[in-house]
């Protein structure tokens, strides 16, 4: 399972609808951003008027200079009141800037607090006059309804794969129910970080021993491959063996009427290598059954489904990117296969420690890049 | 002047509470969108002046610099199979580095919320501490990947096998190797941290040292530090106003054939174990004698003060030499090895225990600057066989480099002459 400090998949990446993209304001490893038209903006204390108060959709900088007034120190970007920009403690003589894009057409606001005027209207001309009509949000679209629809089929094959390896555990027969172990859990692994954002339902399905407080009140995937590979018992395990069957429907039904936003593609890619270079490199997921591999692979083909769906967009804002995370998953899938053994993979145990560390340098090296990919499709 | 990137040590700073918490509930964006400046430059506030250390210049900064208090030492082997690849992340490096030493976080946006900070944060609110950032390049670096072979100088090969080492593979070697030292641990760290962020699919981490005190000085007014045996370390180093003898002993420069290293320096790291219980141990009198100096007031044993010239011939009222054959300072000084000198820039460190014997895993990172390496090499040979030291230390780790040129300004980067020259 995930961790549950990482930041949950529904938290925080839901807000950010937004057509608003920020824009770096550095050189050096930020990426190149196209001519921003500039805004000055002088504070004083009859207020902030913005000049010229109307630019063309696109990236603007806001250069804000206080004059000498000791009452505006602090200018603010608004638009339907949420804040976009802003630019604080700006004593006397001081000066600032913030930097964004502004794809929206249509009437904002630049607000100061303490001027004898302090809200001063600012107009965007052109781009779009709603969200979710800008350019490049086609394929954004396209993005969101196709990981839903990756999720639905990734659970419709994984409730009858668990099915078979429930089956399996409660007609006794060990063998088969090994088999299955690591087979049913591929389609799980994948999508794990939508799993994760359903409360306890992957503690449920999916919990270590470490991550339970009482062990009795244990369940899901790893309570059985404990009873299989080290109490080499099924004894017992048919509850178990029920309540992981209803917790998979549930996760079915739960993901059906389910919808994404782009921002949660990208970070939960991030949050599946970081599980990745956690705790399967470590061998911690799956430490009595040694199937870690399987799982590594599915988390790597889950964060791979999220770029290619978000590819589109952006590799139109940023092709360098694209094409180098294009090759670093090739590069991952490279250094994986070569444990490939017959539909799976070699037990995690035979791996040696500088093998491993050979996997977890090629997935730090691509889990790094992608994790800027959120701020150029958001 | 702009207060928002930079860390604010001085008054303008960006409220962490406004912009974490302040706008909760107009929307994530709004929060996002605080701070969202241009890099800020360094301030003119005079104390951060006094901590800054100037990163361009002929020569790399952290060499000749008076010896910072902490130390963050870590050495990479590369991934990226184009030289041009090397060459950008080395880019991304410099300008990284100039920005850290100026105290002013990594370039990059730091504010935006749904991306990663492009610096990591935990150096924000501290001073720039005097950063130095100091690049080296490895022998194995100039193998047939980069095509570097033929801007190999003749003197930089790999560290031969040497007296007095048991070496661990784990701590030896690399093919790039960045020193970060400051008067802060955090901003040190920082700065190494940041650096294997930025490389992140060109290089991985190797190994890493830190050292928690600085155990040389280069300085002309710093005091003179003890090292974990609680001698005075680095009396005799060569100082940073002594241009005559840095040109001798520390700068490269044309005869080393490679334009690239003129006015670089040669590393040599060497993590040297120290078995201080045994050491404990040893009565006053030997531990006097095993260095060939007064163990507190730092006086050759021939003398009465710090900086007396020892006199190696000077005997006892015995008979004795007064600082035996096989003393330290005797073996190591420049008169026993034809002149021979290198500066030293060492730091003490402590990593916890030696789980096999409870003893502690500490000692000293040697750190040597010098215009060969077989500089290095000459004093080692002696000191590894003879020296009486050996008895209380071994060199477990080892690596080598070749810092390049400094970056004369905003234009260049590390290792550029090398790369495009």
């Amino acid at each position: 399972m995930l961790p549950r400090v990482v930041i949950g998949f529904r938290g925080g990446a839901v807000l950010l609808v937004s057509t608003v993209v920020l824009v770096a304001g550095c050189s050096g490893p930020a990426q190149p951003a196209p001519p921003a038209t500039e805004v000055k903006i002088s504070l004083s204390d009859s207020g902030c008027e913005p000049k010229p108060a109307s630019v063309p959709a696109g990236p603007v900088t806001f250069s804000i200079t206080n004059s000498g007034s000791r009452f505006v120190t602090e200018v603010e970007l608004l638009r339907e009141n949420r804040i976009l920009g802003e630019k604080e403690s700006l004593m006397p003589g001081m000066s600032g800037s913030f930097s964004l894009r502004l794809d929206d057409g249509g009437t904002y606001l630049i607000h100061c607090a303490g001027g004898a005027t302090n809200s001063w209207p600012f107009t965007v001309t052109g781009g779009s006059s709603q969200p979710g009509t800008a350019p490049g949000n086609a394929s954004l679209l396209a993005a969101t309804q196709g990981y839903h629809d990756y999720v639905v089929a990734e659970v419709d094959q994984f409730v009858p794969a668990t099915k078979q390896f429930t089956d399996a555990v409660r007609a006794g027969d060990m063998d088969k129910a090994k088999q299955m172990f690591p087979l049913a859990r591929l389609h799980y692994e994948g999508i794990e970080p939508v799993a994760e954002s359903f409360g306890d339902l992957d503690p449920s399905i999916d919990a270590r021993i470490d991550d339970v407080d009482n062990p009795a009140d244990w369940t899901g995937f790893h309570r059985i491959e404990k009873a299989m590979w080290q109490d080499k018992t099924l004894a017992g395990m048919g509850p178990v063996a029920d309540k992981l069957d209803a917790d998979v429907i549930t996760l079915k039904a739960k993901v059906a009427g389910e919808t994404y936003q782009t921002a949660q593609l990208a970070n939960g890619a991030v949050e599946l290598l970081n599980e990745v270079s956690t705790k399967k490199v470590t061998g911690e997921e799956d430490r009595y059954s040694h199937t870690d591999l399987w799982d590594f692979a599915a988390n790597v083909d889950g964060a791979r489904k999220c770029f290619e769906l978000l590819k589109p967009a952006l590799a139109a804002k940023d092709p360098d990117l694209a094409q180098r995370l294009e090759a670093r998953f090739t590069d991952v899938a490279d250094k994986l296969s070569k444990y490939r053994q017959g539909d799976g993979y070699v037990d995690y145990s035979t791996v040696p420690e500088d093998q491993r560390r050979e996997l977890a340098d090629a997935v730090n090296a691509l889990a790094e890049p992608l994790s800027r990919v959120a701020g150029l499709v958001v | 002047m702009e207060p928002t990137s930079a860390r604010p040590i001085v008054s303008g700073a960006v409220s962490r509470r406004r912009l974490l918490g302040g706008v909760a509930g107009l929307g994530i964006l709004g929060a996002s969108g605080a701070g969202l400046t241009s890099c800020a430059h360094a301030t003119d506030n005079a104390s951060t002046a006094q901590q800054t250390v100037p990163f361009y210049g002929s020569h790399q900064a952290g060499i000749t610099t008076d010896v910072q208090d902490r130390l963050a030492f870590a050495a990479f082997d590369v991934t990226a199979t184009r030289r041009e690849d090397l060459a950008d992340m080395l880019k991304t490096w410099t300008a990284a580095a100039e920005a850290m030493s100026r105290g002013v976080m990594v370039p990059g946006d730091s504010h935006a919320g749904a991306v990663p900070p492009a610096d990591t944060g935990e150096a924000v609110g501290l001073s720039p501490a005097r950063l130095t950032v100091t690049v080296g390049f490895g022998p194995t670096l100039f193998d047939e990947r980069f095509g570097l072979a033929p801007r190999r100088p003749a003197t930089f090969t790999a560290l031969p096998a040497l007296p007095g080492e048991t070496l661990d593979p784990a701590s030896c070697g690399g093919d790039i190797a960045i020193q970060a030292c400051a008067d802060d641990p955090q901003v040190a760290f920082h700065a190494v941290r940041n650096l294997a962020r930025l490389g992140r699919g060109a290089v991985v981490t190797r190994w890493t040292q830190l050292g928690f005190g600085r155990t040389s000085v280069t300085g002309t007014t710093q005091e003179t530090p003890r090292n974990l045996m609680g001698f005075k370390d680095g009396t005799r180093n060569i100082r940073s106003d002594d241009p005559a003898a840095l040109a001798k002993h520390v700068w490269v420069g044309a005869e080393a054939g490679q334009e690239w290293m003129r006015g670089g320096s040669y590393l040599v790291a060497r993590r040297i174990r120290m078995f201080i219980e045994t050491w404990d141990r040893d009565v006053l009198s030997d531990q006097e004698a095993v260095f060939g100096r007064a163990k507190y007031a730092g006086a050759p044993l021939t003398g009465k003060a710090e900086f007396d010239a020892p006199d190696f011939a000077g005997r006892t009222t015995d008979g004795e030499l007064a600082i035996p054959d096989n003393a330290h300072i005797r073996l190591a000084a420049f008169e026993a090895n034809d002149g021979v000198r290198i500066l030293r820039r060492g730091y003490s460190f402590t990593d916890g225990i030696d789980a096999r014997t409870g003893t502690l895993d500490a000692g000293l990172f040697f750190i040597s600057f010098q215009k060969d390496p077989a500089q290095f090499v000459t004093l080692q040979r002696k000191l590894g066989k003879h020296d009486a030291l050996n008895e209380y230390i071994r060199h477990v780790g080892s690596a080598l480099f070749a810092c390049p040129q400094g970056v004369a300004n905003a234009s260049g980067y590390w290792g550029r002459a090398l790369f495009e020259g």
